[in-house]
């Protein structure tokens, strides 16, 4: 037997505006089992619970229903109130009467009736609710974090200080990201490498982190808690665990003239290579497409100086299987190029001359140019020919913030890059100018915009508004044609070298990856946190969490900054040995499946699978489909396709839905 | 060549089948019947003519469904492989517990002299897969229809007439199941109009009890009726069920470029996911 209590809140004003609660509670004091209703003005008050807390015991409820605002917001709240008075939380439910109700009408009488046929609807759902119990799935209390750029290393330091496990992949031979390529940081120029490698050697020597570099990731199944990881351990060709890293190989290897992919193709190296010299691990790869043995099958010189033979040319791709409960995903950024052929959806720049000028380089480069460690050992020369360049113009927002290039969206960081690159410019060149062309100076940040100032104010950089629209060749000169709208004149700037600081796009490739891994991303294929505000850190699937540049365009500070929130919520999740999650979950009737595997298909969390039924003697009597409570997330999906109705969501069953809907034909 | 008798008796001399189904003289002119023989001396009852209309792949769930470690095999055209493929696709049986005995068609009639309307769009003389492949392929001679060209012809009637013929036809409709149960791919146990909590589907017949009725019985069968016709030859009130069913086909083979019936590997367009499946139904 059915008793029912009713509790109608007015929220202040939200409800009570264009809601007649008081009307609403006796009418839904009418309704068949409702035994008790009474209105409050704030319900998820302390006063407001104990009126329900009361009432329970009072009239003796098996049911509740609020009437107030989404489940989203006090759902936890109420159930929480309902378990102190000894009721099972899964037979407290809420009629929405705030968002689905007043605040998307402002007709009081039809808004009141509305108001309780919500009502009516939950009280016929709760009398179909059954007690349900949380679901606790184990935890593996190890992580994975996949990236080894700044992000992905503070996040990575962090869990394994906290004393959990951490296995760290990174696609590239060496750890360090794009920090490592950046000469100095703003706003306080220290020496990128400088801050930065500390942390790259914490992270090999950590005995909590296991390092797999030069490797991807493979697959990913599980869920929350228990993942399964396949690792690609790609080929190096030199076996990790004899080379000591006594360079020989790279000094006696013949092939020299490479790009180099860490110089940004301004430097050159072997094809027996490590990308920096304070790279971790110190261990060499051989670039199969470059190598003359590869090439030619003759050659061998790596192997035949290596003592200590730790050249492999037989080596193969290895797969690693590693189980973690929780996955911290940073695999960072890609600068947007202003070529012509491309392989993503934005346009070139034709006004630029699609990239194909050596003096036009983006701001990555110039960050090489400026490194001590870079190709010219940190001396400010062109690429065309090697002079010191005495005009260096700057432009801002190539790429970002140009809808017709396809991006909308502001890199965040160029203002402050760009003034930094026209500070170590005159650090280097006295006697050079720097020209910004910039749309607005984006610079809020501690200490940021005071620098900004500190590069126009004392390096003298110049600063002109307005957008460059022909960048050309004549002779020794690029000729800069841009408007300078703050004196609302064009101007032209013969310069020797043009610096663009091109949009942060994320990483290519982010797409499968994305879906490999089962998480959301957007227009740009930046990967998307579960909530904008509230979940910054979360992704959509419960146990993914993201750091630094693959969200969004962030700066050095950020990207460590939200590295550690991810580790604290995986050192948050990695803490209990066991998850608890509410038991909306779909189950089978084993007597009426028919086992077809259209469920099974159609799951999107592969949480279905199948089952033999044998008889007392062993024999099979026939296949059905199997739910794992621990990956299922409630979708329905699987509830919604099957045609002899043999699976059913728990909190969500067919009988309540039918029950909610005919509640509105009476 | 092999006759279907001598096929089926060595099958069974060689105890490599549990039974063979096959078609066999009806008791009726014009007709034939299915027989299910178990011994090689029943096995010279079988026959294979132009009145073998029926699709025998109904006899693989509903009567030997796991009861039999050893196959079974049964006699098929072209169009019933298909129904297997679809048996097969959706895990009720498995292709070793079939022995598909394959016979080239040349077209078949339901009442000996007009041949049957699915006739008319078959490309599959010869099945796609079998085991045993017996008779001899004839020039067809006859014009090959588009297989929705009904669905197109009524499409072009107005939202009116369509809703007025449709329940028209329903009506007379006594829910009798013979629909369902003759269905080779209706192969649930307890069917949906079945259920009594929540009762899906009213048992009355009534317009709106009858309607919802077929209409889940056409959803049902969206993506996988092989149209092999048995529906609407078993109605007795000769509701055009087919008609339903080609147009779940079309919109099917329309947006998921997907024919039932053809591959046993191919994922169920409804409960698969493709990226590029259009995405046009949200608006």
């Amino acid at each position: 037997m059915s008793r029912i209590g009713v509790f109608v809140c007015y929220c202040g004003e939200n409800i009570g505006r264009t809601v007649n609660c008081s009307e609403v509670t006796q009418r839904a004091a009418k309704l068949r089992d409702v035994v008790y209703s009474v209105d409050y003005k704030y319900m998820c008050s302390d006063p407001g619970q104990q009126i329900i807390k009361d009432a329970i015991k009072k009239y003796n409820l098996n049911g509740i229903v609020v009437a107030s605002c989404s489940p989203l917001m006090h759902e936890k709240t109420f159930r929480h109130a309902v378990v102190e008075a000894g009721l099972n939380p899964f037979l407290c439910e809420l009629a929405n009467i705030r968002e689905h109700c007043s605040w998307v009408h402002d007709d009081k009488r039809n808004a009141t009736d509305k108001a309780l046929d919500l009502i009516r609807m939950m009280v016929e759902k709760v009398k179909k609710n059954l007690p349900l119990d949380t679901i606790k799935i184990p935890v593996t209390r190890r992580a994975l974090v996949i990236g080894g750029g700044v992000a992905g290393i503070q996040a990575a330091l962090d869990i394994a200080d906290g004393g959990k496990e951490v296995v760290m992949v990174e696609k590239s031979p060496s750890i360090g990201g794009h920090m490592a390529q950046l000469s100095e940081t703003f706003p306080t120029l220290d020496c990128s490498q400088c801050i930065l490698t500390p942390k790259m050697v914490d992270v090999n020597s950590h005995k909590n982190i296991k390092l797999y570099t030069y490797s991807e990731i493979e697959n990913v199944k599980g869920y929350i808690g228990n993942f399964e990881i396949t690792i690609r351990k790609k080929t190096r060709y030199v076996d990790d665990s004899i080379c000591n890293g006594c360079g020989i190989c790279i000094e006696k290897c013949p092939q020299k003239k490479i790009n180099s992919e860490f110089n940004t193709n301004l430097g050159t190296r072997k094809a027996i290579y490590v990308p920096f010299p304070q790279a971790v691990p110190n261990i060499p790869v051989i670039d199969k497409e470059n190598c003359t043995y590869f090439k030619n099958g003759k050659c061998k010189v790596c192997e035949k100086f290596c003592d200590r033979n730790a050249i492999k040319f037989e080596q193969t791709d290895e797969f690693i299987k590693e189980n973690v409960g929780a996955i911290v995903v940073a695999t960072g950024f890609d600068l947007y190029s202003i070529e012509k052929e491309r392989s993503d959806n934005y346009q070139g720049y034709g006004e630029y001359g699609y990239g194909k000028d050596p003096d036009i380089i983006n701001s990555l480069q110039f960050e090489r140019l400026l490194s001590a460690s870079g190709p010219t050992l940190g001396e400010v020369t062109r690429p065309s020919d090697g002079k010191i360049p005495e005009t260096v113009v700057f432009i801002q927002c190539v790429g970002s913030r140009d809808k017709s290039k396809g991006i909308e969206f502001c890199s965040k960081i160029c203002c402050m890059y760009t003034a930094k690159h026209t500070m170590l410019y005159k650090h280097k060149v006295h006697n050079g100018k720097a020209f910004v062309f910039y749309m607005d100076i984006r610079a809020a940040g501690k200490n940021y915009d005071e620098f900004v100032r500190r590069a126009i104010e004392e390096d003298e950089a110049i600063y002109l508004r307005g957008r460059v629209s022909r960048i050309y060749r004549e002779k020794d000169k690029l000729i800069v044609k841009g408007a300078d709208t703050l004196i609302g004149k064009q101007v032209e700037i013969a310069a020797d070298l043009v610096v663009l600081a091109t949009a942060m796009l994320p990483q290519k490739d982010t797409v499968p990856f994305a879906q490999k891994l089962g998480i959301g991303y957007d227009k740009y294929h930046f990967l998307s946190e579960a909530h904008p505000k509230l979940k910054p850190i979360e992704t959509n699937t419960a146990g993914i969490f993201l750091a630094g540049a693959c969200q969004a365009p962030k700066d050095i500070p950020e990207a460590v900054a939200q590295a550690s929130a991810a580790a604290s919520k995986v050192l948050g999740l990695c803490s209990n040995d066991q998850l608890e999650r509410e038991p909306y979950v779909a189950y089978v009737n084993e007597s009426s499946c028919i086992g077809c595997e259209f469920c099974l298909q159609s799951c999107t969390y592969s949480a279905i699978e199948n089952k033999s039924i044998v008889n007392s003697k062993g024999e099979l009597v026939k296949k059905v489909a199997y739910v794992n409570k621990g990956v299922c997330q409630g979708c329905g999906t699987c509830v919604s396709i099957c045609r002899s109705k043999s699976i059913d969501l728990a909190g969500y069953t067919d009988e309540q839905i039918y029950s909610e809907i005919n509640s509105m034909f009476v | 060549m092999n006759s279907i008798s001598e096929i089926a008796k060595k099958l069974l001399d060689e105890n490599r089948v549990s039974a063979v189904v096959g078609y066999s003289i009806g008791s009726l002119p014009n007709k034939t019947k299915t027989v299910i023989v178990k011994s090689s001396q029943q096995a010279e009852k079988l026959i294979f003519n132009n009145l073998c209309v029926n699709n025998l792949a109904i006899y693989l769930t509903k009567s030997f469904r796991l009861t039999t470690q050893k196959p079974v095999a049964v006699v098929m055209k072209g169009c019933d492989v298909k129904s297997v493929t679809g048996l097969i696709q959706e895990k009720q049986i498995e292709r070793e517990q079939v022995f598909i005995i394959g016979v080239k068609c040349n077209g078949v009639s339901e009442d000996g002299k007009n041949l049957s309307p699915k006739c008319y769009s078959c490309k599959l003389q010869t099945p796609k897969m079998y085991d045993i492949l017996v008779g001899e392929e004839e020039e067809k001679n006859i014009e090959f229809k588009n297989p929705f060209s009904d669905v197109e012809e009524f499409e072009k009637k107005s939202l009116d007439e369509r809703w007025n013929f449709w329940m028209n036809e329903l009506e007379k409709c006594v829910k009798c199941y013979a629909c369902r149960q003759v269905c080779p791919l209706c192969y649930c146990e307890k069917c949906i109009v079945d259920k009594t909590v929540p009762r899906w589907i009213e048992p009355h017949t009534s317009k709106s009890s009858n309607l919802s009725w077929h209409i889940t019985r056409a959803f049902h069968l969206a993506g996988r009726c092989t149209g092999c016709g048995e529906c609407e030859r078993a109605c007795h009130h000769n509701i055009p069920l087919s008609l339903l069913n080609k147009k779940m086909a079309k919109v099917v083979y329309d947006n998921f470029n997907y024919q039932a019936g053809l591959d046993d590997k191919a994922k169920s367009p409804l409960a698969d996911f493709k990226f590029q499946d259009k995405e046009d139904f949200i608006r």
